[in-house]
């Protein structure tokens, strides 16, 4: 039991973060679809940084790998960035080039790095068994992870930027209505690009809290399964809103956790399901969960139109 | 010359040209990156593929074998596209080419059915598929991409379990259809002599461009793709002149779905690839299907062209130098090619802007 | 206000000229305005008045001629430049984010923070509220735009311009949108501002809004400009021919209309509103027969678009019944309704009228595709009747377009879009011809036509149901008027009799009568 709600907080958190950066980004008007893309980048900065780390104070690790994690999922948005907000890209088909790009590239890196090292590698794997160890912290058998920390304060601090704060009146502005915001002085393009930024930081951490949810050891080959795209249900389950998303993100975690978890519980496995039907389970749930709080969108009403100054 | 240039035709494909140099060009980058020693002669194979084998016979043969991977993914990119004239997203042709693979395969082990059932039913099993997007499309307002990924996970798994009853019992890999049911494998129609005796080389050819064919038909000729391109380009419009389109978008993706199907039929009926029942992603061919879409400028036919490029750089991804690099390299290449996708239409738009300026220019001084 | 001016006026632009590719929008533009008056800008669609306003508000870069506030010479290159001179504009579509407050929207872009950028909104509401006091603009701060009346929006706008301290004031269009009686408000409250000192620039093509606010006129007419003159020394007659350059012909030339049979009979239509849980279209009941053109007059958002909606099958019925030429079509399709002999000119071209990416003749045949003239029996079109029947459309319908049939739709110029979808829409030989709004941003020219062609329907005997926002079309082309308020209809007018005063009363909710509920 202990186990599911641990399993259930750190997915949980991983979709918070990742649905918190969808969200900001929608808010300024730019569909990021490449948000799975983003994770995988995250993740392979943080991995990197662990492994190149090695061995040093658990504070500085942590600090690192996430500063990490977040600079390079930021780096990677100035994909979508530059096509959508500066060439007019369909959106959906530059977020869909970002997730395969991401993937592909990291395998290949990952695999170049371990060739290098030792001839006879081929493997995508990065190992970092003694970094995960600093990010947590064991409590009667309760793994507290410090990204259930940081999920929390990304949490409040959206809900302040949104609601409290200049910044966040200007971004929604922006994703409402440009025209509007463009005339009284609000540079679209600027608030664009740092609602996409913004996605690409905490898509990056994101990326990271997912390799480390669980294991020791990440094979980039795989990516993040879809996490990018649940982590967007979420958002629109969420109706757009950081505390909602929240909830949202709890009752996903929840579905998720079972995958990992289910063969603990004597009721579950009394049913003698295949564990792929447990795997298939946040995808379903997701579906249903969609088809029934698609119909009243609560979207930005630009989002996903490019904004072109000269045309008012 | 100038209205040469100014031709569609001739603007895509030159868009398309210079996606596919600027791919090349950052694969090539990479590969310089990781280790300057190899790059040239690993890019090189990449373009090259086949062609790095010395012997004819052997270049015949493995031309062969990129021609047998090319049909599914030429069936793919018509699915993705034709989902895309009616403005939907059909990233769910990966799933919907899972559904095809699970399903020619289980008929044609388990119930020993022959070729033709197997490759209707696949067609049958994603085109259900596509359905269920549509329907949540058509009537829930569901995003079709993100049910699209939603659905491409629950189908894998779905087809894992369903395979395992077929499987070999030491590997995770299906049973060989040439053992248990030659029946079910594609007739050749004598195409094999053609490529050093490669059996790979099957109808599945002639269906593939047939398909093609057929989808540029009922979008340029039928009224049923008058009304496809209309609801894609203004759906209000779509709507205020009495077309069905809960229908028209349900119909779109079942049909999207059933293209893919069939594709996963032309692969895993020939032999050629067997089902690992333990893979834990989504099979490539559904999303190379959206770069071969784009690349050949949304064009049925520029789809066939496009489709063997991008099979032709996967495949040569194979020949690169292993002892520093590894073969996706071939996928950054083909993902790069996607994102650049993107800028066509601002290409385009540079393209007539600078013929626009010379012929003011030339007004201005007569 | 200063107390010693270097110059007489607030801004002038001098010598303002233009070009786009292909034409020249403004022409050496000469504008110079006073401080503390209303000076109108008057013109005819494409007259070059928006270029001139995007010039001052350095959207666009003027090729030749200088900008001079107070006698200095000055720059704008963005409106951010505009902003800082003191120049505020309410655009005649409103710039407010639709789910923000109004406190939000008349904030946004020069917000009152604190530390880390915190929103100070009690500071910001003491100051609007001694703004709006001051002026006499009355709305609540913390209510959302989407819920509030079209002229608290306008009173919105205008606080924006006040909280930044604006000192030159440009209203674009503002009447459009509004009643009578909000009219003569917005001209109280103009007046109100320029006896302040603020300085007005009043852009319009309603002659008699000009003369009965603005101090002075400047006119301009395709690009060029035609001169500036003191209101009080002029007439609407020698307004209206410097605008146009020949005297036009304001009413619509008709022979009286002999009704027939009653072709569309609606019988207590309800129809649902999209954005709130009210219905938009309440109990509605009204006839029309062949041989008579009626008039749906009401102001913008009354539940005429929904009323369309209903009649022409894009939205249900909550409940009711639509019966044309006898029989129930309540429930029928789109299609069925369009093939039994309805025509619906829609209110909004590029939404629903038109497949921007289409050629234009594909776009003729939007209602007909499926006929057999235009595909045969295993369903591949029929190219060549296609082109025929277009060539045919275009020549008639006087259709222009640079490439003929095959010119995408997307380059025709508005008018020539409305012309090809009337002549679509009228060449169906409909029983019942439904237009909304036909005439919306067209020139003089564009409208007389549309007007004639409406006539003309209703001459060879067909029923014709007009959605109208413009007074002027209300009181000159129909036959009868039905006013509609708050999704109601409120009454029935004889355009013969009545006065645009007595229809504004009705419009604006202040009148009603109990009209016979069939």
């Amino acid at each position: 039991m202990l186990l599911l709600i641990q399993y259930t907080l750190i997915f949980a958190s991983v979709l918070m973060l990742v649905a918190l950066g969808g969200c900001i980004s929608e808010h300024s008007g730019i569909i990021n679809l490449g948000l799975e893309g983003i994770m995988v980048v995250g993740a392979l900065g943080g991995a990197l940084v662990m492994r190149t780390l090695g061995t040093t104070s658990a504070v500085v690790m942590v600090l690192a790998a996430m500063i990490a994690a977040g600079l390079a999922g930021m780096l990677y948005s100035c994909l979508l960035g530059v096509a959508a907000i500066h060439f007019k890209a369909d959106q959906t088909l530059v977020g869909t080039a970002m997730n395969l790009l991401a993937t592909a590239a990291a395998t290949v890196l990952v695999k170049a790095m371990n060739t290098a090292a030792n001839p006879d590698n081929h493997s995508s794997e990065i190992e970092y068994v003694a970094a995960r160890k600093m990010f947590i912290v064991n409590i009667n058998g309760f793994e507290f992870n410090w990204f259930m920390i940081v999920a929390i304060i990304a949490v409040v601090a959206v809900y302040f930027i949104l609601y409290k704060n200049k910044f966040g009146l200007r971004l929604m502005a922006c994703g409402e209505h440009p025209q509007a915001a463009d005339s009284v002085g609000i540079n679209v393009y600027k608030m664009r690009w740092s609602g996409v930024l913004i996605s690409g930081l905490l898509g990056g951490l994101g990326g990271l809290c997912y390799i480390l949810a669980g294991v020791s050891l990440w094979k980039f080959e795989n990516g993040v399964a879809g996490f990018g795209f649940l982590a967007l249900a979420v958002m629109i389950f969420g109706q757009w809103k950081p505390t909602r998303i929240a909830v949202a993100a709890l009752l996903f975690g929840l579905f998720r956790a079972l995958s990992n978890t289910y063969t603990g519980f004597p009721f579950l496995l009394s049913l003698n399901l295949p564990g792929n039907v447990y795997n298939m389970m946040p995808y379903i749930v997701c579906l249903i969960v969609l088809a029934f709080t698609s119909k009243a969108s609560h979207a930005p009403k630009a989002e996903g139109i490019p904004y072109d100054k000269g045309s008012r | 010359m100038r209205k040469v240039l100014k031709n569609q035709a001739v603007q895509t494909f030159a868009a398309s040209i210079l996606c596919i140099l600027a791919g090349l060009l950052i694969g090539y980058i990479v590969l310089l990156f990781i280790n300057p020693q190899g790059a040239g002669e690993s890019i090189l194979n990449i373009i090259k593929n086949f062609f790095t084998w010395s012997r004819p016979q052997s270049q015949l043969k493995q031309f062969g074998n990129t021609l047998a991977k090319t049909m599914p993914l030429i069936m793919c990119s018509l699915s993705i596209l034709f989902a895309y004239k009616v403005g939907l997203f059909n990233i769910g042709t990966a799933g919907q080419y899972v559904a095809g693979a699970c399903a020619s395969l289980y008929a044609a082990l388990a119930w020993n059915w022959g070729w033709l059932p197997c490759m209707l039913l696949a067609m049958i099993a994603a085109s259900a598929l596509g359905a269920i997007t549509g329907i949540l499309k058509a009537y829930c307002n569901v995003n079709e991409v993100i049910s699209g990924i939603m659905l491409n996970w629950i189908s894998l798994y779905t087809a894992n379990t369903i395979l395992s009853n077929v499987k070999e019992t030491a590997s995770p890999y299906t049973l060989y259809l040439n053992k248990e049911n030659p029946a079910s494998m594609l007739p050749t129609l004598g195409l094999e002599k053609l490529f050093n005796g490669n059996t790979n080389v099957t109808l599945a050819v002639p269906v593939a461009i047939i398909a093609a064919i057929l989808v540029w038909v009922i979008l340029s000729k039928t009224r049923f793709g008058y009304e496809l391109k209309a609801t894609g380009n203004n759906k209000n419009a779509a709507k205020y002149a009495g077309m069905a389109q809960n229908r028209n978008i349900i119909l779109t993706l079942m049909i999207s779905g059933a293209l893919a199907g069939l594709g996963a039929s032309l692969l895993y009926q020939t032999g050629y690839m067997r089902w690992e029942c333990t893979q834990s992603s989504v099979p490539a061919m559904g999303f190379n299907g959206i770069a071969a879409a784009f690349l050949g400028g949304l064009h049925p036919i520029g789809a066939v062209f496009s489709s063997f490029f991008i099979q032709h750089i996967t495949d040569g991804g194979q020949y690169v130098n292993t002892n520093f690099y590894s073969s996706q390299i071939s996928d950054v290449i083909s993902s790069v090619i996607i994102y650049l996708c993107g800028f066509v239409l601002f290409i385009k738009l540079t393209m007539n802007r600078v013929i626009t300026r010379r012929e003011d220019k030339k007004g201005a001084k007569q | 206000m200063n107390k010693e001016r270097q110059s007489e006026y607030a801004i002038e632009m001098l010598h303002i000229t233009k070009r786009f590719p292909g034409i020249i929008a403004n022409d050496d533009i000469t504008l110079q305005l006073r401080h503390g008056e209303i000076h109108a800008l008057l013109g005819e669609n494409g007259a070059g008045k928006s270029t001139l306003m995007s010039v001052l508000f350095g959207l666009y870069q003027a090729e030749e001629g200088t900008i001079k506030k107070d006698g200095k010479e000055v720059q704008i290159n963005d409106p951010n430049d505009a902003n800082a001179l003191g120049i505020g504009m309410v655009h005649q579509h409103f710039k407010l984010v639709e789910c923000f407050t109004v406190l939000d929207n008349i904030i946004l872009g020069d917000e009152p923070v604190g530390k880390a950028g915190i929103l100070k909104k009690a500071e910001a509401r003491k100051k609007i509220l001694a703004l709006s006091e001051k002026y006499g603009l009355q709305v609540d701060p913390d209510a959302v735009i989407s819920d509030i009346t079209v002229g608290m929006q306008q009173r919105t706008e205008i606080l924006k311009m006040l909280y930044r301290d604006n000192e030159i004031l440009i209203f674009d269009e503002p009447t459009a949108v509004l009643t009578p009686q909000e009219i003569e408000e917005l001209m109280q409250i103009m007046r109100n501002l320029a006896a302040e000192g603020k300085s007005i620039l009043f852009i319009s093509h309603k002659l008699a809004e000009i003369m009965a606010v603005a101090d002075r006129c400047t006119v301009l007419r395709k690009g060029k400009y035609i001169g500036t003159v003191e209101t009080k020394n002029t007439t609407m007659e020698e307004l209206s021919a410097m605008m146009v350059g020949r005297n036009v012909n304001f009413h619509v030339d008709k022979e009286p209309a002999h009704p027939g049979d009653v072709v569309l009979d609606v019988q207590h239509m309800t129809v649902a509103s999209k954005v709130h849980n009210n219905n938009a279209v309440k109990d509605v009941s009204f006839q029309v027969r062949r041989g008579e053109i009626v008039c749906i007059a009401g102001i913008d958002g009354n539940g005429q678009t929904e009323l369309v909606y209903g009649l022409t099958g894009l939205e249900p019925l909550v409940s009711g019944k639509i019966l044309m030429d006898g029989k129930d079509i309540t429930h029928a399709s789109i299609r069925k309704r369009s093939v039994a002999g309805m025509s619906h000119i829609p209110e909004d071209r590029h939404k629903h009228g038109l497949v921007l990416d289409y050629s234009l003749e594909y776009n003729m045949i939007l209602q007909t595709y499926f006929e057999s003239r235009f595909t045969d029996r295993i369903g591949f079109l029929r190219r060549k009747n296609i082109r025929e029947y277009s060539d045919k459309l275009i020549e008639q319908y006087d259709v222009r377009s640079g490439q003929g049939s095959v010119t995408p739709a997307r380059s025709m110029s508005g008018g020539n879009q409305q012309k090809a979808i009337i002549a679509r829409e009228i060449d169906k030989q409909p029983e019942m011809l439904v237009a909304v709004q036909p005439t919306r941003g067209l020139d003089v020219g564009a409208i007389e036509y549309i007007h004639k062609q409406l006539v003309a329907q209703r001459d060879a005997g067909k029923a014709v149901l007009l959605i109208s926002l413009e007074l002027d079309e209300v009181m000159d082309v129909p036959d009868r008027i039905l006013v509609m308020y708050e999704g109601e209809i409120v009454g029935e007018l004889d355009p013969k009799k009545t006065t645009q005063e007595e229809l504004g009363l009705y419009m604006a909710g202040a009148k009603r009568d109990e009209v016979k509920k069939a």
